[in-house]
């Protein structure tokens, strides 16, 4: 017997859990606590503890058939090099240093790579510092906390930390979701309505931004933190999101998921690569994904995992897993942490291509060199907005045009870390109000029926207090038509 | 020389390279490395090292990755249980680990005889987090500059890399909220004499201390394993004297004396008006993670078990059905290990817990889960 242990970071999420990889002589995976990873203490969510499940092999292709990868990258480049409208996408699900090598390639097309959040765009570069992060100790300090996501579902392992929080007296406002034990108020708030939580300088607003946030909702809460004084922590969703936004971000492009789709329906995008991202699980309607991508005339994928993007790709260039890779990854705290493994299968695939595309090739230590000196760049950069003192950072926010039709109710995300990737868990039920089971007459252990435009599903229900006409689910439905869809509701 | 059942021994290894680099002159490591050698087991568990305050356990066939190995390390406070199942394995563990494997024996999901366990006296491990913080906090010490750590009458030390060494009580630290981890302060299982043999520095004194190991031979398996690693010219042993035997039963009991008034401090009385609010409230932000579960070295379930069969998440019951039955199963067979506790990612004490509703039932049935196969778990005893 003979084992490999890797030390790595989960892939749920931002927060850059540690934890252990173990791989046995037959190749079976097992997680194991990394109890001295600062960030989680060994601690690991749902998704974490079910890791071994989230890696799939995957093989390099060409139009469907397996592959040798130089094979793959020579197909690759003259289908690149034959196209004029090309798009790039990494939202962060693998290291910084396969990022910086990606935008390598983004260099010699002359084009960018876009990480999937247009908020970048919307908001002056001074003012970036609000979406930074912050370390989780001063999550533990504040006096107030107003909360824009569900923890327990969204990002469980900063429950502890409010509740250290708690402990140490700070109050806890639950904004706009289900009721949540650790508050101390759950309200139901619009958002002209945000004032009379009463925050200030000793408060803390935590949120968080991804592929499908709705950059009106994060510029109104910057705003309330500017207002107020409060400081503002981000959350985000992916191993390395917050390295995809800082790493070479002049080079970065920040298109929505949304804008990249809707420029390749009206035929502006005509290639896609990707870098471990799969818009058919980062989308809210996988269906409507699929039938985007299938436009395209070029879909290269660069992936560690097999995934919905990689059935539908032209080319797959297969990467070693994400535990196995040589990297480093930043948390939403500002953490830079270090994988223990050694593969560099991506890099090296990303510096051919970028050979063959007629630009420099390069080798994992550059790219490491080139990640350190962003990174240190970075922390000189931000030290002057860490206190999210910066003015006018706000401007032309609409107001909420939330249209519900009479009798239809809002389905609406709870994106978590099985959400984004699509994957199997124990929740396929939508969380409804007590008003609503009355009004629908359901009985305990019942069915609801949900309707939209694309169908209808029947589901478990949970019941939780909830703002009026909110229906929430953390699975991903395939009645949904966006982050948020207009529901009719009926007992089954 | 002949071992027995019963001797008490004082050992190292006979290799200078091992016993300078392994904890107590070696022994434990030796005798590891000797079984794997010998062929009297096919695998060997133990931890390798990541930094100074943490190793992770690898299962290997290699005699160099044993020799290799760390030591008995106070920051890692893993539970080696479940790594042993279905193998022929030689194995060092605390009383917990052993505790664990005895619980999976009885489970069927370990064959004991080919499972040889070396025990390692355990006052109490700390969390490695924790300890740095204390590092800084209590000792004022840089954790990146400590190079050991020892506990010695009472106190804590950490050695630095320029000699340094500082000590402050145990007592003191733990009373700050630092030190050893809940579950360790009120653990009664201090030298474990459920393994095969059970070993640690307790009792080594005078020109030894510090090179030898003390080693009690509990069973016939120890008797194997000891005159495996002596034929073989990987370590000497020689009787202990009773000054020796006396003084490790002095540090024993001064150990267990901390565990009563742990014991009394954390298990206060719950009126029983009062208990089901009590864990219902403690389970209220249960994130149903499941790492409880799957960290537990008694549990032996896998996927199809009792405590998740009839548990969904749109279930809105005041207390889940996953913790009503884990209560119950446990209640026969928890060992108090702590791992619950330490994987919990929103900080339920899980352990004291499960100890607390698991202790009277165990007490009434004068048990105590993972000491014997000789006693089957009471509660399926009597579901049958």
């Amino acid at each position: 017997m003979k084992e490999s242990v890797y030390q790595t970071y989960c892939p749920g999420c931002g927060i850059g859990c540690g934890l252990y990889i173990r791989k046995d002589d037959k190749g079976n995976l097992s997680i194991d606590y990394m109890k001295s990873s600062p960030a989680n203490l060994g601690k690991l969510c749902r998704f974490g503890v079910t890791l071994a499940h989230h890696y799939s092999e995957i093989k390099t292709t060409v139009t469907g058939s397996e592959a040798d990868v130089e094979d793959a990258i020579k197909a690759a480049e003259q289908r690149i090099q034959s196209s004029d409208s090309i798009a790039m996408l990494s939202v962060g699900n693998t290291c910084n240093e396969e990022h910086m090598a990606f935008t390598r390639i983004a260099d010699t097309l002359d084009t960018k790579v876009h990480t999937g959040l247009s908020i970048y765009n919307e908001l002056a570069s001074h003012c970036h510092g609000y979406l930074a992060g912050m370390p989780f100790a001063e999550m533990e300090k504040a006096k107030k906390i107003a909360l824009f996501v569900d923890p327990y579902v969204q990002y469980p392992l900063i429950v502890r930390r409010l509740l250290i929080a708690k402990n140490n007296g700070a109050k806890i406002l639950s904004v706009g979701t289900k009721k949540l034990n650790l508050a101390d108020e759950n309200l139901p708030l619009e958002p002209d309505e945000y004032e009379t939580l009463e925050i200030d300088n000793e408060s803390l607003i935590i949120a968080d931004i991804h592929p499908n946030s709705d950059d009106d909702h994060i510029k109104r809460l910057i705003a309330l933190a500017q207002e107020t004084g409060a400081k503002i922590h981000f959350l985000r969703p992916f191993i390395n999101g917050a390295g995809a936004s800082l790493i070479e971000k002049e080079k970065i492009g920040n298109m929505s998921l949304a804008q990249i789709m809707e420029d390749i329906e009206a035929g502006n995008i005509r290639t896609l690569v990707t870098l471990d991202s799969d818009p058919v699980e980062l989308l809210p309607d996988a269906e409507a994904a699929v039938e985007t991508l299938k436009k395209l005339d070029n879909l290269i994928v660069i992936s560690s995992r097999k995934s919905p993007v990689t059935k539908l790709a032209d080319i797959v260039i297969a990467t070693e897993p994400v535990y196995m890779k040589a990297g480093t990854f930043i948390s939403v705290e500002g953490r830079v942490q270090e994988n223990s493994g050694e593969g560099v299968d991506g890099i090296d695939a990303m510096s051919l291509l970028n050979g063959e595309l007629g630009g420099k090739t390069f080798d994992y230590q550059q790219m490491h060199y080139r990640v350190k000196k962003c990174v240190e760049n970075a922390e000189k950069e931000m030290a002057g907005h860490t206190d999210n003192k910066a003015s006018d950072c706000v401007s032309d926010v609409k107001e909420v045009s939330r249209s519900v039709p009479e009798d239809m109710y809002e389905l609406s995300y709870l994106y978590n870390p099985f959400m984004w990737f699509d994957q199997k868990d124990d929740n396929d039920f939508v969380i409804i109000d007590r008003k609503l089971v009355k009004e629908l007459g359901l009985k305990k252990g019942g069915m609801v029926l949900l309707s939209s435009e694309k169908g209808k599903i029947r589901l478990r229900y949970m019941l939780s207090d909830l703002p009026e006409g909110l229906v929430l689910t953390a699975k991903k439905l395939p009645i949904a038509t966006g982050a948020i869809t207009n529901v009719s509701m009926e007992g089954c | 020389m002949n071992v027995n059942v019963g001797d008490k021994l004082l050992g190292y290894a006979t290799d200078p390279g091992i016993r300078n680099r392994g904890a107590s002159g070696g022994l434990v490591t030796a005798v590891l490395a000797a079984a794997l050698e010998r062929e009297l087991v096919e695998d060997v568990i133990v931890l390798k090292h990541i930094n100074e305050y943490e190793a992770v356990p690898i299962i290997t066939d290699d005699v160099d990755e044993v020799l290799a190995s760390t030591g008995s390390m106070h920051t890692v406070p893993v539970n080696l249980a479940k790594h042993a199942t279905g193998k022929k394995v030689a194995m060092p563990g605390k009383p917990c680990d052993v505790r664990g494997v005895i619980e999976q024996a009885k489970r069927n999901e370990i064959d004991i005889e080919n499972t040889y366990i070396i025990g390692l006296n355990c006052g109490g491990t700390m969390h490695p987090v924790l300890t740095k913080e204390m590092l800084i906090n209590m000792y004022e010490l840089d954790p990146e500059d400590v190079v050991g750590e020892k506990i010695d009458k009472g106190k804590l030390f950490f050695k630095t890399q320029d000699g340094e060494e500082k000590g402050i009580s145990i007592d003191d630290l733990e009373e700050a909220g630092y030190g050893r981890r809940e579950s360790c302060r009120y653990c009664d299982v201090k030298i474990p004499v459920n393994a095969d043999i059970a070993c640690g520095n307790w009792g080594v004194v005078g020109e030894l201390a510090g090179k030898a190991t003390f080693c009690e031979v509990m069973n016939e398996k120890g008797v194997r394993l000891l005159e495996n690693a002596i034929e073989s010219g990987y370590i000497q042993v020689e009787q202990a004297g009773e000054k020796e035997i006396a003084i490790r039963e002095k540090v024993n009991s001064a150990m267990l004396g901390l565990v009563d008034k742990w014991t009394e401090k954390i298990f206060t009385d719950i009126p029983l008006q009062e208990r089901m609010k009590y864990y219902m409230e403690q389970f209220a932000d249960c994130i149903d993670c499941g790492a409880c579960k799957e960290a537990c070295p008694a549990c032996t379930c896998k996927e199809e078990s009792k405590c998740t069969m009839y548990h969904n998440l749109a279930d809105d019951y005041k207390m889940s059905m996953y913790h009503m039955v884990r209560l119950l199963h446990l209640s026969d067979s928890c060992v108090g290990c702590g791992q619950c506790s330490d994987v919990c990612p929103v900080d339920i004490p899980v352990t004291t817990i499960f100890r607390r509703f698991a202790d009277p039932a165990q007490k009434k049935h004068n048990y105590k889960a993972g000491m014997t196969l000789e006693r089957p778990p009471f509660l399926e005893v009597m579901l049958k």
